[in-house]
C-alpha cells in the first residue's frame, strides 16, 4: 500500500468513528429529545478546541460474540478542549455503541484521562449516557467501574468534577457522580437509580414509573442528589458553562476573576427596606443577594433542595464567593438534616477550591421534631458547625435578622473562625427568642403576677428591648461592626481585599472525621 | 337544612346536613344524613366539617388531587381560598405559622383549589394535607 493510500485509510476509519454507532442509532438518539456524545462535546467546547484521545481504542472482549459488536471508541468518547479559553477534560458515553454500556476499555479510556485532567489541574467533566456494566465482559467491567470511583475520589478536592446525566445512570454507575462536585440532570430523557422500577417491584412490590423513582425532578427536589435540572440538553450545558466560569482550574489556582461593571462603592439603598418590621414576617432571602452581588448575577445551586438554606455563586469586584443564607420565606428558614447536609457540602467544595464563604444570617434555630431527632439531626446538624470550622478560606458573616442558639452558632459565627462579622440593626442575637426567653427567665413573676397573660407580654418586650438586639454582642466583639444595609456591598468587597492574604495554619492531620 | 354536593373516589353524592342540639343546647353537634344514592363512604366525608360556612373543611382530598402538605409543626394563621377557587403558581393559599413566622404556603402550580382541609386555628403536624389541588 502507497502511503498515499495509507493516509486515505486513516481518513475513513477516522469518518467510521464519527459516525459511532451507525447512523440509524444515531436517528433514534435524536429522536428521544438526545444529542450524539459528539455533538454534545460540540456543543460544550469552544469551537474546533476538542482534541479526541483513544477514537481507535476498543473491547478486548472474546466471550458471548463481542468480536461482532466491536466497535472502534467502545462506547465513549473522551478528550480535552476549552471552555471560554480554559482547559478542561471530558468523557461522553456514547449510547448508540452497545447502549454506551461499560466495558474494561470503556472505563480505561475514561481513567485516563481523568488522569490527565488531575496532572494538568483542570476541570473534569463526565457525561453519562450508558446502560450500565457490559455484561458481557464481567469482571472486568466492574474492575472498570471500581477504577474511575477510585480516582473520582483521588481527584476530589483537587480539581473541580462535574458529573452530566444525559440518559440512564443506573447501578453501580451513579457512584462516580455521587462522588464527584456537581450533578446536572435534563429532564425527561435522564434518571438515576441503584435499583430500577423491575427490581423494586420484585422485593419490595412497590410499583414507580423510572421518572418518579430517579428522573430529574425526583433527584433534584426529594433527594437532593442533583444539583441542576434543565428541560433540554442545550440549555444543561448552557448552565455547565456558567458553573465553570465560577470555578478555579484547581485547587492551588483562584477563580478567574471578570472585570466588573458594577461599582464597588455602590450604596445599595434597597437593602434598607427589604427587613419586614415584624420579626414573624418573612421575605426572600434572594433580594438580599441579589442587591449585593455583581450585577445582580446569582447562581444558585440545588435551588429544589431543602430550600429553607440557599447555597450559589456569586461575585463581588468580579472574584467568585460561595454564598450560604437562611431562607426565611421557607420554613421560617430553619436549619434541618437537609440543610445541614446541603450547606455543609457546598462549605467544603469552597473550602477546597480557595472560594471565600459569605453566610447571609436569619435563623430561629434548629427544627424540633421527632422525626428530625429521629433521622439524626444530631449527627447532620454537626456537619454544618465542622465544615465552617474546618474551612480556613476568607469567611465573612452578615447577621441580617435573627441568630439564636445553636443555630447562631452554627452559621459561620466568630466563634467557628469567622473572620469579620457584620450585622445590621435588624439583627436579634440572643440564647433564643424573646418568647422563650421571658417564659424561663421571669417565670415566677409571670405565673404569681395578677394578670399573668399581660405580664408575660411585658416581659416579652423588657427582654426583647433589652437583648434582641446586635448591641450586647457588638458589646463583646462577637460582632466586629454594626452597619447600615445599604453599605453592606461595599463593606463585603473590603473585607475581601483585606482578607485576600490571609493564612491559617492548623494543626497537620491526615485528615479530620466529619460526622457522616 | 344545607345540601352539600360531595365527590368521593369520583362519585358525586348529594348529602344533607342539619344541625341539631343535644344537652340542652351546651354542645352543637352535626348529623348527617345521605340521600340518594345512600353510601356509608358518603358519612365519614362530611362529618368532621366542623362550621357550616366552611362545608370544605376537612374535607377528604378527592381522587387524583395533588396535596399540599405542611412542612412544619405549625398552627394555621388564616386560609386565603376556599374550595373551588382559580389559583396561580405562587399564590399564598395559607399561612402557617411556626417557629414564631408567619410561613406564607403558597400554590406550586396554576390550577383549582380541590379541597380545603384546615381551619383557623388549627394545629398541624409536619406532613399533614392542608389543601389539595386538581
Amino acid at each position: 500500500m502507497a502511503n498515499i493510500d495509507k493516509i486515505k485509510q486513516l481518513q475513513d476509519k477516522k469518518d467510521r468513528l464519527e459516525l459511532g454507532g451507525g447512523v440509524d442509532s444515531i436517528e433514534k438518539q435524536h429522536k428521544s429529545g438526545k444529542m450524539t456524545a459528539r455533538e454534545r462535546i460540540s456543543e460544550l467546547f469552544d469551537e474546533n478546541s476538542f482534541v479526541e484521545v483513544d477514537a481507535f481504542v476498543e473491547t478486548r472482549g472474546i466471550d458471548f460474540d463481542m468480536q461482532k459488536k466491536k466497535v472502534p471508541g467502545d462506547g465513549v468518547v473522551t478528550g480535552y478542549g476549552t471552555i471560554n479559553g480554559r482547559l478542561v477534560f471530558v468523557s461522553s458515553q456514547d449510547f448508540t455503541v452497545i447502549g454506551g454500556s461499560l466495558g474494561e476499555m470503556h472505563a480505561k479510556k475514561i481513567t485516563k484521562v481523568m488522569d490527565m485532567a488531575i496532572k494538568m489541574g483542570a476541570p473534569f467533566i463526565s457525561i453519562n449516557d450508558s446502560g450500565g456494566a457490559r455484561i458481557q465482559e464481567g469482571i472486568d467491567s466492574l474492575s472498570g467501574f471500581g477504577e474511575i470511583f477510585y480516582r473520582n475520589t483521588l481527584a476530589s478536592g483537587v480539581i473541580p468534577q462535574i458529573s452530566v446525566i444525559m440518559g440512564p445512570c443506573a447501578g453501580g454507575a451513579v457512584y462516580s457522580p455521587a462522588i464527584t462536585d456537581f450533578i446536572f440532570m435534563v429532564e425527561k430523557t435522564s434518571y438515576m437509580f441503584i435499583t430500577g422500577p423491575e427490581v423494586i417491584k420484585s422485593v419490595t412490590g412497590e410499583e414507580v414509573t423510572g421518572e418518579i423513582l430517579g428522573g430529574a425532578d425526583s433527584q433534584n427536589s426529594i433527594s437532593g442528589v442533583a444539583h441542576f435540572k434543565s428541560p433540554t440538553e442545550k440549555d444543561c450545558i448552557y448552565e455547565i458553562k456558567r458553573l465553570i466560569s465560577f470555578l478555579p482550574d484547581n485547587n492551588v489556582s483562584d477563580a478567574p476573576k471578570y472585570g466588573s461593571n458594577d461599582d464597588l462603592n455602590k450604596m445599595v439603598y434597597e437593602l434598607n427596606e427589604i427587613i419586614p418590621d415584624g420579626a414573624n414576617k418573612p421575605y426572600d432571602m434572594k433580594q438580599i443577594i441579589e442587591n449585593i452581588v455583581d450585577g445582580g448575577d446569582f447562581f444558585e445551586i440545588q435551588q429544589h433542595f431543602a430550600q429553607n438554606i440557599i447555597i450559589g455563586f456569586g461575585r463581588l469586584n468580579g472574584g467568585t464567593v460561595g454564598i450560604i443564607a437562611n431562607q426565611p420565606k421557607v420554613m421560617a428558614g430553619v436549619l434541618d438534616v437537609n440543610t445541614s447536609d446541603k450547606a455543609a457540602r457546598f462549605i467544603r467544595f469552597c473550602d477546597a477550591f480557595n472560594i471565600p464563604i459569605i453566610t447571609f444570617t436569619d435563623v430561629p434555630g434548629y427544627l424540633p421534631g421527632v422525626g428530625q431527632e429521629h433521622s439524626g439531626v444530631i449527627r447532620h446538624g454537626a456537619k454544618l458547625l465542622y465544615a465552617f470550622s474546618e474551612a480556613s478560606v476568607p469567611k465573612i458573616n452578615i447577621i441580617v435578622r435573627k441568630a439564636y442558639g445553636g443555630a447562631y452558632i452554627a452559621m459561620n459565627s466568630k466563634h467557628l473562625g469567622a473572620d469579620m462579622v457584620y450585622a445590621w440593626p435588624s439583627a436579634e442575637i440572643a440564647v433564643m427568642g424573646p418568647e422563650g426567653a421571658a417564659n424561663i427567665i421571669f417565670r415566677k413573676e409571670i405565673t404569681t403576677a395578677a394578670n399573668p397573660a399581660e405580664a408575660r407580654a411585658q416581659k416579652i418586650d423588657e427582654y426583647r428591648e433589652k437583648f434582641s438586639n446586635p448591641y450586647i454582642a457588638a458589646a463583646r466583639g462577637y460582632v466586629d461592626d454594626v452597619i447600615e444595609p445599604a453599605t453592606t456591598r461595599i463593606r463585603l468587597i473590603n473585607a475581601l481585599e483585606m482578607l485576600a492574604s490571609k493564612r491559617d495554619n492548623r494543626p497537620s492531620k491526615k485528615h479530620g472525621n466529619i460526622p457522616l | 337544612m344545607k345540601k352539600f354536593l360531595i365527590k368521593v373516589n369520583g362519585n358525586q353524592y348529594e348529602v344533607e346536613v342539619e344541625e341539631i342540639r343535644v344537652d340542652g343546647g351546651q354542645q352543637p353537634v352535626k348529623e348527617v344524613r345521605a340521600t340518594a344514592p345512600a353510601a356509608p363512604v358518603a358519612a365519614p366525608a362530611a362529618a368532621p366539617a366542623p362550621k357550616a360556612e366552611a362545608p370544605q373543611a376537612s374535607a377528604t382530598v378527592p381522587a387524583g388531587a395533588s396535596t399540599i402538605k405542611a412542612p412544619m409543626p405549625g398552627t394555621i394563621l388564616r386560609v386565603n381560598v376556599s374550595a373551588g377557587d382559580a389559583v396561580k403558581k405562587g399564590q399564598v393559599l395559607l399561612i402557617l405559622e411556626a417557629m414564631k413566622m408567619e410561613n406564607e404556603i403558597v400554590a406550586p402550580a396554576d390550577g383549582k383549589i380541590a379541597s380545603v382541609n384546615v381551619e383557623n386555628g388549627r394545629s398541624v403536624n409536619a406532613g399533614e394535607v392542608l389543601v389539595s389541588m386538581a
